[in-house]
């Protein structure tokens, strides 16, 4: 139910939901001069299936470059399941990165200083 | 008026090692298309993936940052020009250059941030990139350029150049280098 999924553009990532499996998928690049439309319904999603769902959540990214105003969106997104997190909640991510492109590892480790809950960099090549 | 010197302005380009130019009225999609020539450019010049990720995240912030003021300010097209250079140094470092029009209020305090910037090491750039993250959204100056100079300043190598040039009822052009 309630499931969603976005085409990737140029600028924007394939956004993927499964609510049964309990997954957010999330792949590609992210520069789009505006990342509110995009990440309002990522957001929905999570805040809908955490509140409902009542089973864990993992975030599976395949992110490569955000710009600024995506890094400012995913912080929301991870601010979201930190404080579910902090609920009891079972939540966590998942990011596949290619060791050549040690950017995106860097990316992650980022996000990651911020995060108590399971928050896996993984290398995928 | 006299003719257009291609040549010249060729020669001119290959001894500045300019890899890619544009001078003009800027939309969102050309930002992406200009973007993705400038990945191509890079793929070409066998640029190493972390500089060419940075190269062209420089290039997104700084096109992005002139689009978003020209938009806050209701300018029209003609108005929203930008004026871009992606180039090499002698030591084969890239080189993103952006500049546009902008208030002199605007440009004053911009160049006073970027060189309190400059003053920064990579540990206070990354804590006021994380203190401006977490900034509220319509807490950020009219200005915009925040979190993305700072993002820019980040994948510089060396600290960023900004000027002013004034030109006419009370706007300057406003031109900002940075050295990946």
């Amino acid at each position: 139910m309630n499931d969603f999924s976005i085409p990737s553009s140029q600028s924007t990532p394939e956004v993927r939901s499964d609510w049964n499996a309990g997954q957010l998928h999330m792949a590609g690049d992210s520069y789009p001069e505006n990342s509110f439309d995009l990440f309002q319904q990522v957001f929905d999603w999570i805040e809908s299936y955490l509140d409902q769902a009542g089973a864990p959540l993992s975030l599976e990214l395949r992110l490569l470059y955000l710009n600024t105003s995506s890094v400012k969106a995913m912080m929301d997104v991870f601010d979201l399941l930190e404080a579910a997190h902090q609920d009891g909640k079972q939540v966590a991510v998942n990011w596949y990165y290619d060791p050549q492109n040690e950017r995106v590892a860097e990316l992650a480790e980022e996000f990651k200083e911020d995060c108590t809950f399971n928050f896996n960099i993984i290398s995928h090549p | 008026m006299d003719h257009i010197d291609l040549f010249a302005m060729r020669e001119q380009f290959n001894s500045q090692q300019i890899l890619l130019c544009f001078n003009g009225p800027i939309s969102r999609s050309l930002i992406e298309e200009i973007g993705n020539a400038l990945r191509n450019y890079l793929a070409a010049d066998s640029a190493p993936t972390s500089a060419a990720m940075d190269v062209f995240a420089v290039y997104i912030e700084m096109t992005q940052n002139i689009s978003h003021y020209t938009r806050a300010k209701g300018w029209n097209e003609q108005e929203a020009g930008a004026t871009v250079v992606v180039s090499r140094d002698e030591g084969g470092r890239y080189i993103v250059s952006a500049g546009n029009l902008i208030e002199s209020a605007d440009g004053e305090n911009l160049v006073s941030s970027i060189a309190r910037l400059a003053e920064l090491d990579k540990a206070g750039l990354k804590a006021a990139y994380k203190e401006q993250l977490r900034r509220p959204r319509d807490a950020e100056r009219p200005s915009g350029a925040g979190l993305g100079l700072i993002d820019i300043a980040r994948k510089s190598s060396a600290p960023l150049q900004a000027s002013l040039q004034p030109v006419a009822n009370g706007r300057s052009f406003f031109s900002l280098r940075a050295v990946i």
